[in-house]
């Protein structure tokens, strides 16, 4: 009999993401992913004003908030016609940029790093062969044996200490961790460098929206006042400020997290053949240029990719009801039309029908319905999103940053382009893209600061702000993309109210359980074929799960109130 | 590392506002805010699902008082206080943020920062509710309680 795996949960972090992996002869044959936590933002949007949508929404998650008032904001512009000045859109591209260097550094270091670095080998490690060794991939200022050698001895009494803490959860010493000592000293010593300087950097997010956590938002522009010699607007001194963040935002992505990404990859080679799954990649794109309207002037651009084939790019349309459809036949949800049919986000209707085993359970029943994620697909496809299917839509639309960058990064590996497709190269695309944003937020900054100093102070349009001037009805769809993939609101408006709001988060195209059809989701399709060197400490599945940055706590939720079964769900 | 630790106490309410009771710690927050004049160099931070953008609020303070919810078996409304000294001595379930407060005072621990002083206000939980933003009639009698025990807590500082 072979060998089921469960973890749960898998997240590093807390999170409510549970992955059931069958394993034969040391081998991933089948993998089940089920989001067991549901939560309910648009029943508590309903009958609200549109425009108070997006301070709810931007609760949803811890770590992906402005991306989630961002689509909000989106969603209602959208159904009201509104485009938002000039300022406002650079405004909320820096804060996009900010929040992708920010997350994908914390991705990396905080999440994902200890997949493949041995926190307990460092302390083996000699401080100056580890200087050595960071001084030849990196001038950054703290790769010095003095400072390998302070990190040393805290990390020395912190583990002696027991209270592991944080690191509680690895699995030390599995022969699958390749790096030595010495490198894994260097990347422990910049997982705390990167905690430090991501602290700074989301002062961008405070100065812009106001305060943090939760910066503000506004539907017809950004909540910012810019006077360059007023005390309490944003002034000569707060965008210097913002200036100089942008600055070490740049020097930290290039002098630390590219290096190490590339010294670590260098190690794990193997790793790009592994955990590839799906064939397709759906990115809905995103830092327009000319207005949200305006598809062709997005930096990161939209499109979805088939069977990787990277010379067609296909048209993706978030208000065609035929393109995007949620699925349940394995989620715990009943539709009245029978749980076959698939429904567009305008016309969902969502129904609890909790039929999983009591909690605690050994394992959940893969035959029926075993997730609270529903299963989202494009054109019937199931369908990757995250920085790889970014990477591979701009790059086959022939973005030349991304183009150079990629080519620049496979180089140095050398290795074709092909070993994107697996776990490595989620990983690889998410650094290639973090270097890319940095820079595209320094220009930003600069064209924002080029037009406040021509004059132009405008952050606000009051176009439609007043409900009177609204339709009776109206729809709506904001996309954009989360660090960890496409993200999108749909919201319906009736009578100045809203009347459905939608979403369809990332991990909900990654992490949902099959469809109808049996195809699996991408999660689940990456597994198989992963190696399992040992059941009891199966890193391998971790590796592969981690490389598309799950974030399950916002990725489950519901759009009906009815379902006393809310109460059966544990949390872990 | 060193930091600038230019605020004397700071009252930080953590919870998810779409979760019922679990968003207590910030109800507590919102309360402190409409009743109370709070003495100078005493902030109050809405700390939400904050994660890793509270690691700052944290290390810029003497004393950390932080207000969150549990799940530890005691009936709803429950009051404790609490002296933690590692993130392991946190009471179960503060599991709804994301990045959760336990994986945060690590981090913070990790840094080898000089700790300030950390209380922490719990306030027990039935259960995680969902799809509503109002609090239990248990839990929404407890807000004033664990805001006069804050304040008192606050008070007892000043006068130290």
């Amino acid at each position: 009999m072979s060998n089921r795996i469960v973890i749960d949960p898998v997240t590093r972090i807390e999170g409510h993401l549970r992955i059931e992996a069958v394993v034969e002869n040391g081998v991933v044959t089948d993998a089940f992913s089920a989001g067991t936590m549901v939560r309910g933002i648009e029943k508590i949007l309903k009958g609200r004003d549109p425009r108070d949508a997006w301070a709810f929404t931007e609760r949803v998650c811890g770590v992906c908030t402005t991306v989630h008032a961002l689509a909000s904001v989106r969603s209602v512009e959208n159904a009201l016609g509104i485009t938002v000045p000039k300022n406002a859109e650079l405004v909320r591209n820096l804060m996009f940029c900010a929040q992708y260097v920010q997350d994908h550094v914390v991705h990396f270091y905080h999440l994902h790093a200890l997949d493949w670095v041995d926190v307990v080998s460092m302390l083996k490690a000699n401080p100056v062969e580890a200087a050595k060794i960071a001084q030849s991939i990196s001038p950054w200022e703290k790769n010095t044996p003095g400072h390998f050698a302070a990190v040393q001895s805290r990390l020395k009494k912190y583990v002696e200490s027991g209270q592991l803490g944080i690191f509680a959860n690895g699995y030390w010493g599995h022969k699958a961790y390749k790096l030595p000592p010495e490198v894994n000293l260097l990347a422990v010593s910049h997982y705390l460098d990167a905690l430090e300087w991501q602290k700074e950097l989301v002062k961008i997010h405070t100065i812009f929206g106001g305060k943090n956590p939760h910066p503000n938002y506004l539907v017809g522009g950004v909540p910012c006042s810019f006077n360059l010699e007023e005390v309490n607007a944003i002034n000569t001194e707060r965008l210097n400020h913002i200036g100089s963040l942008i600055k070490d935002a740049i020097t930290f992505v290039e002098q630390v997290y590219i290096p190490d990404l590339l010294a670590i990859a260098g190690f794990y080679k193997d790793w790009a053949t592994i955990g590839g799954g799906l064939q397709n990649y759906l990115a809905y794109g995103d830092l327009p240029t000319k207005g949200y309207g305006n598809v062709d002037s997005f930096l990161l651009p939209r499109g979805a990719i088939l069977g990787r084939n990277l010379n067609e790019i296909h048209e993706v349309n978030g208000k065609n009801v035929e393109e995007i459809k949620e699925y349940i036949s394995h989620s715990w949800y009943k539709y009245g039309a029978g749980d076959g049919v698939g429904l567009h986000p305008f016309a969902g209707e969502t129904e609890f029908n909790y039929t999983g085993p009591k909690p605690p359970y050994e394992h959940l029943n893969v035959e029926g319905k075993y997730s609270w994620l529903k299963t989202p697909r494009w054109k019937e496809h199931p369908m990757e999103v995250g920085p790889l299917a970014r990477m591979l839509v701009a790059y086959a639309k022939g973005n030349t940053d991304v183009k150079e960058l990629v080519g620049a990064v496979l180089k140095k590996l050398d290795v074709p382009i092909t070993v994107l497709f697996s776990t490595l190269g989620r990983t690889a695309a998410r650094g290639v893209e973090t270097q890319i944003v940095a820079h595209w937020m320094k220009n930003f900054y600069d064209e924002l600061i080029a037009n406040i100093k021509g004059g132009e102070m405008n952050t606000f349009t009051r176009d439609k702000w007043e409900p009177a001037s609204w339709p009776a009805t109206a729809e709506g769809v904001g996309m954009t993309e989360a660090p960890r993939g496409a993200l999108a609101h749909w919201v319906r408006i009736k009578d100045g109210i809203i009347d459905n709001y939608q979403l369809v988060v990332p991990s909900t195209w990654n992490a949902s359980p099959r469809d109808s059809k049996g195809q699996r989701s991408a999660y689940e399709e990456a597994l198989i074929g992963t190696p399992v060197a040992n059941p009891e400490q199966p890193v391998e599945i971790l590796r592969t799960i981690h490389s598309f940055d799950p974030c399950l706590a916002c990725a489950v939720h519901i759009y009906d109130p009815k379902g006393e079964q809310v109460h059966q769900v544990q949390f872990y | 590392m060193p930091q600038n630790r230019n605020i004397a106490i700071r009252i930080i309410g953590i919870g998810n506002l779409l979760l019922g009771d679990e968003g207590v710690g910030v109800h507590v927050i919102r309360h402190l805010l409409d009743h109370s004049n709070l003495p100078a160099g005493v902030d109050c931070l809405d700390g939400g699902t904050g994660s890793l953008v509270l690691l700052e609020p944290l290390q810029t303070a003497h004393r950390i008082i932080l207000v969150d919810a549990t799940l530890d078996g005691a009936p709803p409304g429950t009051l404790r206080r609490l002296v933690p000294k590692f993130s392991s001595d946190f009471p179960p379930s503060l599991a709804a943020h994301d990045i959760g407060l336990r994986d945060l005072l690590d981090s913070f621990y990790l840094l080898g920062d000089e700790l300030p002083d950390v209380i922490l206000f719990t306030v027990s939980i039935a259960e995680m509710q969902n799809m509503v933003t109002t609090l239990s009639p248990e839990v929404l009698a407890a807000v004033p309680l664990v805001a006069a025990m804050v304040l008192e807590e606050v008070g007892v500082v000043d006068r130290a």
